[in-house]
């Protein structure tokens, strides 16, 4: 023997992490090293002659696994695999195995080699980690105060945890598979909002926002909003996580004590304040002058030969409805009941009043058990009015449903009709000469809260607004 | 045929005139007095018992605190309410007065009269 092969042979028999032997072609052990004893267990003395399938677990020798193998090392030139095998003790270890078929110069196949590591240490590290990210899966899964979930890279939402389901309002098999801009307002989504995080979250690497979203059922809530942008080792977007949390009572509490909030609620009084003088001056002296005017017009009117008469008479028809019309100016200005019966009370008056005589019935119900601070009755009240008034003006419908609840620390408002619906989406139904809309949301996001509206053609439409109802100081949290 | 007497109440000149006019036109009517706040009112009703008295709501001294004052003390006296205001707490807070009567302001002149005539028919 050449030192070379000496001194290979001596490595080869000394190495201990591998256990390197030899096979005739039959599978009979004819060499054997120190990795082979410490991995398997036995002495060369005990082994060698033994077929090499006594490493095998029963099942395998039953199957005929390891004739198997040689075989396909044969054809092959090669075969790699991963397996339990058995100790001489009879214990087993999880085994990386490679057998490759050793040919003679003249091409017979003169024997295997046969190199196994133990991988069993490393299995259990995978296994573990396996395990670990299964049980931070289901971590995800089941918290309830964070929305978690993923998008894919267009924005499409691939998972759902609960918190997801509490916040948002939507099941898993409900929402997977949407595009997640459904989450955000419809003014936010005709903006390209959406989109643009998304953006600047590959950018980025991170994008956090804080602003309304929108439940299933279509009410908001003031969300805090993580989005990061996931990539691959390759440095390929993945897609992006999305953590959310829902912080409309945290926000309310802050509002409620700032300054911005004090000095809102000041306006609003103020404005409600000069309204009233407003209605009172139309109504205690341009009304009563016209009134005087109209009596003495048909007084004259009476005493006037009937060619005359009949001028004067459609004189005073003319100041009649003047008269009429600045007192419908006076109740909208200044609806009766505002000024002490509470919120609710002055809402079932203004329906009473407003909606009789229209052919509309209306439902109102509601389940305000304190009455909101004045600015926030004052707003609601304003913006339920509007919304009313297009219900007579536009919706042509036959029956109005009103609502008032407590929710959030607030008071959630929908004002349903059956009419005609929405012709068009509602960017293009407001602004020029139409500001009801307009200033409905003006009013509602103002005083902190949101406004929405929805309604298909032929489907009625639906107001929908919420106003915070905190008095200052109080806290948000019950 | 007994003439009917009729004090009024209310605060705006323009409209106590108007209305003195239009009740001074019937024949069987006659205003005896003419009053410009809720005292005045009381007091001239007090002296005159008139048949009717024709109140305005939100003259100073309050409507509604003249009509219990001119119930209590000129028992024969009806009494009309004649306002501005056509909301149901206002007729509510009248009828708590013991008015039965309560005319828009801006109603026609004949609707005045013929609720003036009913409001003292009832008293008969
Ligand atoms: N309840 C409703 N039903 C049907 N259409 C409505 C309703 N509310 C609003 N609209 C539509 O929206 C438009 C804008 O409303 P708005 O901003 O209040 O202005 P305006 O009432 O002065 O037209 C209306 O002209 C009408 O076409
Ligand atoms: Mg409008």
């Amino acid at each position: 023997m050449a030192d070379a092969d000496r001194d290979l042979h001596l490595l080869v028999q000394s190495v201990v992490d591998y256990s390197i032997f030899m096979l005739d072609p039959d599978g009979y052990i004819v060499s054997w090293n120190e990795g082979a004893q410490r991995i398997n267990g036995y002495t060369a003395k005990e082994i060698i002659g033994s077929h090499f399938s006594v490493f095998f677990p029963p099942e395998d020798v039953a199957s005929g696994k390891p004739e198997w193998e040689l075989m396909t090392a044969t054809s092959e030139g090669r075969v790699e695999d991963e397996g339990w095998r058995v100790r001489k003790d009879g214990t087993r270890f999880w085994a990386n195995v490679i057998i490759t078929p050793l040919f003679g110069e003249t091409g017979e196949l003169r024997g295997f080699g046969k190199v196994t590591r133990d991988r069993t240490q490393h299995r259990m590290a995978e296994h573990a980690l396996r395990e670990s990210e299964e049980r931070f899966r289901l971590l995800v899964q089941s918290v309830v105060d964070y929305a978690i979930f993923m998008l894919d890279t267009e924005g499409h939402i691939v998972s759902w945890n609960a918190g997801a389901q509490r916040i948002k309002g939507y099941r898993a098999d409900e929402i997977v598979g949407s595009h997640f801009s459904v989450f955000y307002p419809p003014e936010d989504v005709a903006s390209g909002k959406p989109d643009r995080e998304l953006e600047i979250a590959v950018v980025e690497g991170r994008l956090e926002d804080e602003g309304w979203r929108v439940r299933k059922d279509g009410t908001r809530f003031w969300a805090n909003v993580i989005i990061t942008a996931l990539f691959d080792e390759t440095g390929r977007l993945r897609g992006f996580g999305k953590v959310t949390r829902d912080l409309t009572e945290r926000r309310m509490a802050e509002r409620t004590l700032d300054e911005r909030g004090r000095l809102l609620a000041h306006l609003v009084q103020a404005q409600e304040m000069e309204r009233r003088r407003i209605a009172w001056d139309v109504h205690d002296d341009t009304i009563q002058s016209m009134v005087a005017v109209g009596m003495r017009l048909q007084l004259l009117a009476s005493r006037l030969p009937p060619e005359h008469a009949a001028t004067v008479e459609r004189l005073d028809e003319a100041v009649s409805s003047a008269v009429q019309r600045l007192r419908g100016l006076t109740f909208r200005l200044r609806p009766p009941g505002l000024d002490g019966d509470g919120l609710a009370q002055a809402v079932d008056g203004y329906l009473a009043q407003a909606i009789s005589g229209t052919g509309l019935t209306y439902t109102f119900t509601h389940d305000l058990l304190r009455e909101p601070p004045p600015e926030s009755a004052i707003t609601i009240f304003r913006i339920l009015q509007e919304a009313l008034t297009n219900v007579r003006k536009h919706a042509m419908a036959t029956s109005v449903s009103v609502s008032m609840n407590a929710v959030d620390h607030g008071v959630l408002v929908r004002v349903v009709d059956d009419g005609v619906g929405l012709a068009q989406p509602v960017e293009r139904l407001a602004g020029r000469d139409h500001f009801g809309l307009l200033e409905m949301r003006e009013r509602a996001e103002t005083a902190g809260g949101w406004w929405s509206v929805s309604g298909r053609q032929g489907e009625g439409t639906t107001v929908m607004f919420w106003v915070p109802a905190l008095m200052y100081g109080e806290s948000g949290v019950s | 045929m007994t003439r009917l007497t009729v004090l009024i109440g209310d605060d705006e000149p323009m409209i106590r005139e108007a209305l003195s006019e239009v009740l001074a036109a019937e024949p069987d009517l006659d205003v005896v007095a003419i009053a410009c706040d809720a005292e005045e009112s009381i007091a001239l009703a007090v002296r005159h018992e008139p048949a009717v008295a024709i109140l305005d709501m939100r003259m100073p001294g309050g409507g509604a605190h003249a009509a219990r004052e001119i119930r209590n003390r000129s028992p024969r006296t009806r009494i009309m309410a004649f306002s501005a205001y056509g909301d149901a707490r206002s007729v509510e807070e009248m009828g708590r007065a013991g008015v039965t009567e309560y005319v828009l302001k801006g109603v026609p002149n004949r609707d005045i009269v013929a609720a003036v005539r009913r409001v003292a028919a009832g008293a008969a």
